[in-house]
């Protein structure tokens, strides 16, 4: 085992952990940053989305040895007290059930519009439809996507 | 820490400066002075600092419960809404906490008000006698007691001291429900800012000191024996301490977790090829198809009156319905920390005290030595009733001798699930010689739940049977003649309660079979459930179904959709209804497409609800919201199939389930009730969903679709 050093939420931590190891696991085992979910483990549900330079990634298709020189970002470094305009869509939509994806979706939000301030319906149903909700709260995600989208073209002071 | 009874009485005793009320429902009492005989399920503290915690079992798992109880309790002790902390209880000999069948509204609603009342009076008494004023001068409100006359005001807070050493009234008056403030507004979760920022704890967001990480291999089908197993090679990857058979398989233990998921990917298990017998979801349906025809045990049955026409065309049909997973995003999961005497658990549960007990039973201890903490929950809809995946991780830990997080991968979790039965329904419609329908005939063939032995000294009588076919035995409609039945199949595989438990079969076989007898009427299928919903306004047949209510949500739903439109073609528009155990009434028009691959797609939902009393519409509107996309998975995503025993889904893509391009747009009217209570709303939304779209699909494409899931297959040709 070698030490890597990551750069998590704009901070240096070295890790002394086996090469495969997803970031994932480092995150939540290694870094205790536990916002970051498992929920399948191949890529496949998008709980466990976290920001590389900006980029949606899923942490759990990253393993050690690739996380290396990447800038992550993860909910818990995403604002100071929720203020990203997607946070407070979130709240202001009442999009949360039982909460678990919604991390791994506000981080997938976060990328899509830092690239399209301005989606269509199309390309929010495209990208954020690599992720699962099973309680269904995918009306009011679209609505809060739409809602912070507005808020960071027009941000109110 | 989570508050076991003891340790709480202990605190409240000592610290004197606090008002502690716990209640079962029947009675209140003051925490200091509780006895033996008085086993509260919750309890509230107001301390001198104001902040009001009440302890509740309920487990949240995204149904909002924690937001709508917290809304009863400041109601009625008209407290700050800002001051008021929920915390979980843990079960203690003689609690009652599961949460499951959308009975925790409906069950709290009284209970936690009259705590809040008795609460607030108690204050009030406290506050008069301070100022020595007469107590009805006094007034409650937003976490003071204020004494107009005068101007002067107490904080909650100043009053605990005094109002603790009061007796607690035990028949307190409740408000008038036009005088609410808060049951009925529009109220933001109480924990959505902890969601947002990743501070909220999950099941598996829990580490404890010295904890090891855990995978089990199970059998791939019940009673299989591991032929060949690389026990070497696993203890060989860095971090795996052990690797240990268990009566369910070979557990992986290591450092980390993904030391232990490599460790049991390295262990290769080979597995015992099933025997030719072994279960095999294709032939069950068969068996099901055959038993449907038996005469089963009679759930209702209603004889024509005398004048009513003979029956001269009879309709028969033969629907089908699949397997389903929870599919939860956060799998199975739980930490144990077994001991010589004693064990803790920190687990996302809806059956603390069943689980409780089984552990207990396991590791030869009396239940009270397992403190069970509930977590929040990634996800519950029935299959954390069950509580394997505790049982499992206790025994983990008591081989390992050490706290042990027991973590399912997704694959486990599609796999070894208990599962929503598969079931076969036949049904049959009589028509006399005008073409009136006249008769009704449904018989269910299906099976109980396996996950925990059936109680043997419970009586096998109507109300059981009608108990295992919700949907079936109470259909609403006015057909002279009723005959429901039940027919027991076996069903070896692990199968147990699932959002809206045994309704959703039987609602999509009742309300789609209800379309083929407009259709053979030559009747509109909407204006002829209003027509057959006509005669007596309240039947009783178990449940008690006030058809008024379901005419109301039908009639709304079809004023707000404009229901008789024209349709393009390629398009179809479909209506279902549904009285979920007489408590929550829900109708749906659903529009859909079914494209050139004979792909369906939902574009359109309008959905009218009358739940009674509405505690938060926020609430309302995401349940039902959750139920219809829930359904959405239901009528056109995955199943779960089985061969050699085992299933054969294991993941996201092969048991899929409803996406944001699969979501529509959604209408929720929330239908104004005269009802003075409030009932449930995590699973009333989802049985009429998966009907409306078949209906829908029938409507577009003239084929009819009596299986599940929807297939291009079904109405091709």
């Amino acid at each position: 085992m070698e030490k890597t050093e990551l750069t998590i939420n704009g901070a240096k931590h070295v890790v002394q952990v086996d090469d495969d190891t997803p970031l994932l696991w480092i995150l939540r085992d290694t870094l205790g940053l536990t916002g970051t979910k498992f929920g399948c483990g191949v890529g496949v549900c998008g709980a466990c989305t976290v920001l590389a330079d900006g980029q949606a990634v899923r942490s759990c298709q990253i393993p050690c040895s690739a996380a290396a020189g990447r800038n992550f970002t993860t909910i818990e470094g995403l604002s100071p007290n929720g203020s990203h305009p997607c946070q407070r869509a979130w709240l202001e939509e009442e999009v949360a059930q039982c909460g678990f994806c919604q991390p791994g979706m506000i981080m997938t939000a976060c990328a899509l519009l830092r690239e399209n301030p301005n989606p269509t319906d199309g390309l929010i149903d495209k990208v954020m439809s690599d992720s699962v909700c099973r309680c269904g709260t995918y009306p009011r995600m679209r609505r809060a996507i739409w809602r912070a989208a507005e808020q960071m073209r027009s941000p109110k002071q | 820490m989570m508050t076991s009874r003891r340790k709480f009485l202990k605190t409240a005793a000592l610290s004197g400066a606090s008002l502690v009320i716990g209640f079962n429902g029947v009675r209140l009492l003051q925490g200091a002075k509780t006895s033996a005989p008085f086993q509260p399920n919750a309890w509230i503290r107001i301390d001198a600092d104001g902040i009001v915690t009440l302890t509740i079992g309920k487990s949240e798992m995204g149904q909002g419960v924690r937001t709508s109880l917290a809304m009863l309790l400041a109601e009625e002790l008209e407290a700050d809404w800002t001051h008021i902390k929920l915390v979980q209880a843990s079960p203690w000999p003689g609690s009652d906490l599961g949460t499951g069948g959308s009975d925790s509204i409906r069950s709290s609603w009284k209970p936690l008000r009259q705590a809040g009342a008795a609460a607030r009076e108690m204050l009030t008494t406290a506050a008069a006698a301070r100022w020595k004023v007469d107590r009805s001068s006094c007034t409650a409100s937003h976490g003071a007691i204020i004494h107009s006359p005068s101007g002067r005001s107490l904080n909650y807070g100043e009053l605990v001291g005094d109002a603790a050493k009061l007796p607690v009234p035990q028949d307190s008056p409740l408000k008038d429900k036009k005088n609410f403030k808060i049951i009925g507004q529009r109220t933001s979760r109480i924990d959505g800012h902890d969601i947002v920022t990743g501070k909220a704890r999950y099941g598996i967001d829990v580490k404890i000191p010295g904890m090891l990480h855990a995978s089990l291999e199970r059998p791939p089908w019940d009673g299989a024996k591991v032929k060949r197993v690389q026990e070497d090679a696993a203890r060989s990857v860095g971090g795996v301490r052990s690797v240990i058979k268990l009566s369910r398989g070979i557990a992986v233990v290591a450092d980390t977790s993904w030391s232990a998921i490599k460790g049991r990917t390295a262990l290769a298990a080979e597995w015992d090829d099933p025997p030719k017998d072994a279960f095999d979801s294709e032939t069950h349906a068969r068996r099901l198809e055959t038993a449907s025809r038996e005469t089963g045990f009679i759930t209702r049955s209603e004889k024509a009156p005398a004048g009513t026409g003979d029956i001269t065309k009879t309709i028969e049909a033969t629907y089908h319905y699949p397997f389903y997973a929870h599919a939860p995003v956060e799998t199975m999961n739980c930490v144990a920390d077994v001991r010589e005497d004693h064990c803790t658990l920190w687990v996302p549960t809806q059956a603390p005290e069943r689980l409780q007990n089984r552990v207990g039973e396991l590791l030869g201890i009396p239940a009270d030595k397992v403190e069970v903490n509930i977590t929040l929950i990634g996800g519950g809809f029935g299959r954390r009733l069950g509580f394997d995946y505790a049982v499992e991780a206790a025994e983990i830990s008591r081989a390992a001798k050490a706290p042990v997080q027991l973590l399912w991968s997704r694959a486990d979790d599609m796999k070894h699930g208990h599962f929503q039965a598969a079931s076969v329904h036949y049904l049959s419609a009589g028509f006399d010689a005008q073409g009136r329908p006249v008769a009704w005939k449904h018989t269910k063939a299906g099976s109980f739940h396996n996950i925990s032995p059936l109680d043997p000294k419970e009586a096998h009588d109507v109300a059981w049977y009608q108990d295992w076919s919700w949907g079936a035995y109470d259909v609403p409609y006015a057909f002279p003649e009723i005959q429901t039945a039940y027919v027991t199949v076996n069903l070896p595989v692990k199968h147990g309660p699932w959002r809206a438990v045994f309704a959703p079969s039987s609602v999509f076989a009742r309300e789609a079979f209800f379309d083929e007898v407009a259709q053979a009427r030559g009747a509109d299928p909407l204006a002829f459930r209003l027509e057959m919903l006509k005669g007596a306004d309240v039947i009783k047949v178990g449940s008690t179904v006030d058809r008024r209510r379901l005419r109301r949500v039908l009639e709304v739903v079809r004023d707000k959709s404009g229901w008789g439109a024209s349709i393009a073609k390629g398009h179809g528009r479909g209506v279902a209804c549904n009285a979920y155990f007489g408590h929550t009434y829900i109708a749906y028009v659903v529009d859909v497409a079914v494209a050139p691959g004979n792909n369906v797609r939902v574009e359109r939902v309008v959905a009218a609800v009358d739940c009674g009393l509405v505690v938060n519409p926020i609430g309302v509107e995401q349940q039902m919201e959750g139920g219809i996309i829930w359904g959405i998975s239901s009528a056109l995503k995955g199943e779960i199939t089985f061969r050699g025993g085992a299933a054969q889904q294991s993941s996201y893509a092969d048991f899929e389930v409803a996406r944001m391009h699969d979501t529509p747009a959604i209408e929720v009217h929330i239908v104004p009730s005269d009802g003075p209570e409030p009932f449930g709303m995590g699973e009333p939304p989802v049985p009429p969903i998966v009907p409306a779209i078949v209906n829908a699909v029938v409507a577009a494409t003239g084929k009819r679709v009596r299986s599940l899931p929807i297939r291009p297959e079904h109405f091709r040709g």
